[in-house]
């Protein structure tokens, strides 16, 4: 009775069905578009917050000596460094301003000079132990680098580095690919969740379902729908990302591919939510509360092979950990795991056919029960 | 020869299909693991006809649509709809089905065209018939000149209208309506009924649940009355009144009468029902059991007024189920 092109075309208009009914809900539609954008800035903003500590030198001695210490504190990529005089830096700490003042002493360069003991002043606000082990890390870490360079002879150790990738890679390039992924995720579950939920809600999938149109082209007509209107998301977050943070993309077709991929399981990942709670808060409220959480685990900040095995087990469990590995691969050509982009990207091709098929039977199954 | 054994064989298929009941159930059993929600439960419904399908909240009406209609699989026994059986022909069924759903089920925030035209694309309905259809089912449930509005600024009357008119779209043979008038005001409720009565008239078959009688009373040609999973009773309203019902007797008296119990016990007296000075004396049968009533009343004090009336399908509801449709 339903023929290939029969399908086709309830695909077609429960795709047309979804885009117009979230056209006319305009606040939902804007607010899912600029959540994964919100959800980069915020990220963002949460690494540069974190990442320098700010801290105020008071340079009583302004010797050749003293301004090769400043640099080597400066070259630590721990400080977010400023000069002031003592009386203002005494006020910037009271202030909750900064976190250390370091005090060079005035008989720095001549005390370096005669090989005698200079203490330098380091003076904590040690509210936030993060910060303050930061400091007490980098300050010893500037005193080497500074005798190393100012008497090379006399530091016999050096490091000799070898580097497995051409550049560098700083940490919020790092990061705002994860969040790329984190985006798709809290976009696509929310969109397709969302819509799946109301049609429950308001009893409107009962029409659906006893339609003699066939469950699984009513599921992908639905799915499209919220890619349709997930990739407006997706294009804002990846011109953020690219045109605004500076990340290119080492591999564009293979970027484009996997942010496809990643965002048809998602998709599909909130297409089975909504069905299964059926009630578009439980959906809202489950994907923020396991957005975070997954972010964390799936490696956003650095490879989970550098993590202990209990973590490295768990993130290989849900596909955010795929999704990561294979965007970083797209965009800066790391290999996190020994799984190749094709191992990785067939199981991210397996969860997108697993959730699709999962749905369809949960829908069966809700049939059954409703 | 070969065309007239064909010709043969379709009419005797004709013949076959229009004799064959609309719904057929038999032994009809779901259980939800321990919970017997539908208990062999087995009734025929004819085609064009208008069947009511009574039972309090919880007795298992929905349970049986939704096995009749396809979303729930029994657990035993046989569901066939225009004999279709409806485990293994479950999307042909659909096809023949339309539901209006109690709670209308319409996409508010589309015009009704866009309700309309989605659900002539879920059905399959031809591109070349599709706006003819749309257009003249609009027309029907007078909504024309509101093809182009949100149905969110509709009326709970005018939803049941397009609800109604988008099951009728792709022109079932068998149309459900679960408590069709629900939250609906008089006059809305008038219309509908009209729109159902002329269903009938089209030769339609019409599957109805719903809590007031009157709607039952007015509409169905035959009702089934299920309570827990089990059907009770199954007739003409008129029938079900005439077999279950015996008669009331209405009394006023000058006071509230003390013998409550003497007439209780009288033979033929099935129950009482005091308020006051009034009396309300249910019976099975009223040849003999008249005159002693009245004796009794007549010793206490002076008898006002007397009535005897033909039972109203709420108390043979109550006789039969033992509690009020809507407990």
């Amino acid at each position: 009775m339903f023929t290939f092109i029969g399908n086709l075309r309830v695909i077609w208009t429960c795709l047309k069905k979804d885009i117009r009914s979230a056209l006319t809900e305009r606040v939902f539609t804007i607010v899912s578009v600029f959540l994964p954008v919100n959800f980069l800035i915020l990220m963002s903003l949460f690494v540069l917050a974190g990442s320098h500590a700010p801290t105020a030198v008071v340079m009583l001695d302004n010797g050749p000596y003293a301004h090769q210490f400043y640099h080597a504190m400066d070259n630590a990529h721990s400080f977010s460094l400023r000069t002031a005089s003592a009386n203002e830096a005494d006020s910037l700490i009271a202030a909750g301003k900064i976190v250390a003042v370091v005090t060079i002493p005035a008989d720095f360069d001549s005390r370096v000079s005669a090989n005698q003991p200079v203490q330098v002043g380091v003076q904590i606000n040690n509210l936030n132990t993060d910060f303050t082990n930061d400091i007490r890390r980098a300050i010893p870490l500037s005193i080497t680098s500074f005798y190393a360079k100012a008497y090379p002879n006399l530091v016999t150790i050096t490091p000799r580095e070898t580097d497995w990738y051409a550049q560098d890679t700083d940490y919020v390039p790092y990061l705002a690919v994860s969040i790329i992924v984190v985006s798709l995720m809290v976009g696509g579950v929310l969109q397709a969740g969302i819509s799946s939920a109301k049609e429950w809600e308001n009893g409107t999938m009962k029409e659906m379902l006893l339609s003699p149109a066939s469950r699984w082209a009513v599921l992908v007509g639905k799915m499209l729908a919220a890619c349709a209107l997930n990739v407006v998301a997706v294009v804002l977050v990846l011109f953020v990302v690219i045109g605004i943070v500076g990340v290119w993309p080492v591999h564009w077709g293979e970027m484009i591919w996997v942010t496809l991929l990643t965002m048809i399981i998602f998709v599909a990942c909130g297409t089975l939510l909504g069905t299964l709670l059926k009630r578009w808060q439980a959906v809202a409220a489950l994907t923020f509360g396991l957005s975070i959480p997954l972010f964390f685990l799936s490696g956003a900040f650095g490879p989970i092979s550098f993590g202990t095995q209990a973590t490295q087990v768990l993130a290989q469990i849900f596909p955010v950990y795929y999704a990561i590995v294979l965007q970083q691969h797209a965009f800066h050509g790391f290999d996190l795991n020994t799984y190749g982009v094709g191992g990785n990207a067939l199981i991210l091709g397996l969860y997108a056919l697993g959730l699709l098929v999962l749905t369809t039977l949960v829908l069966r199954r809700s049939t059954v029960t409703h | 020869m070969k065309q007239s054994r064909t010709e043969t064989a379709t009419i005797t298929e004709t013949t076959e299909q229009t004799q064959t009941p609309a719904i057929e159930i038999t032994d009809l059993c779901k259980s939800f693991g321990s919970f017997h929600a539908i208990d062999h439960l087995s009734l025929s419904v004819k085609r064009g006809e208008i069947f009511g399908l009574l039972g309090p909240n919880g007795s298992g009406k929905t349970t049986t649509i939704n096995m009749v209609s396809g979303l729930s699989m029994p657990s035993s026994g046989t569901v066939r709809v225009m004999g279709y059986d409806i485990r293994h022909h479950a999307r042909k069924v659909r096809q023949l089905l339309g539901a209006v759903p109690q709670e209308t089920a319409l996409y508010e925030e589309l015009s009704a065209w866009a309700n309309l035209d989605f659900h002539a694309d879920l059905f399959g309905i031809p591109r070349k018939e599709k706006k003819e259809r749309m257009t003249r089912i609009l027309e029907l449930v007078q909504l024309s000149e509101r093809k182009n509005s949100r149905v969110s600024t509709f009326s709970g009357g005018m939803k049941r209208r397009l609800a109604l008119g988008r099951a009728l779209l792709h022109d079932p043979q068998l149309i459900y309506l679960d408590e069709p008038t629900l939250g609906v005001d008089v006059q809305a409720r008038r219309a509908i009924w009209d729109y159902i009565l002329s269903l009938h008239e089209q030769g339609k078959t019409v599957l109805i649940t719903t809590n007031y009688l009157e709607e039952a009373q007015v509409l169905c040609d035959r009702l089934a009355i299920i309570d827990h999973g089990k059907l009770i009773a199954v007739d003409t309203p008129a029938h079900l009144k005439q077999i279950h019902g015996g008669s009331v007797i209405e009394i006023e008296s000058e006071k509230p009468l003390a013998a409550v119990e003497e007439i209780r016990a009288l033979e033929g007296v099935k129950d009482v029902l005091q308020d006051g000075a009034h009396l309300t004396i249910s019976t099975q049968g009223t040849s003999n059991v008249v005159p002693q009533i009245i004796n009794i009343v007549s010793r206490e004090g002076e008898l006002r007024n007397i009535a005897v009336r033909e039972p109203n399908l709420d108390e043979v509801f109550l006789r039969l189920t033992g509690r009020a449709l809507r407990d």
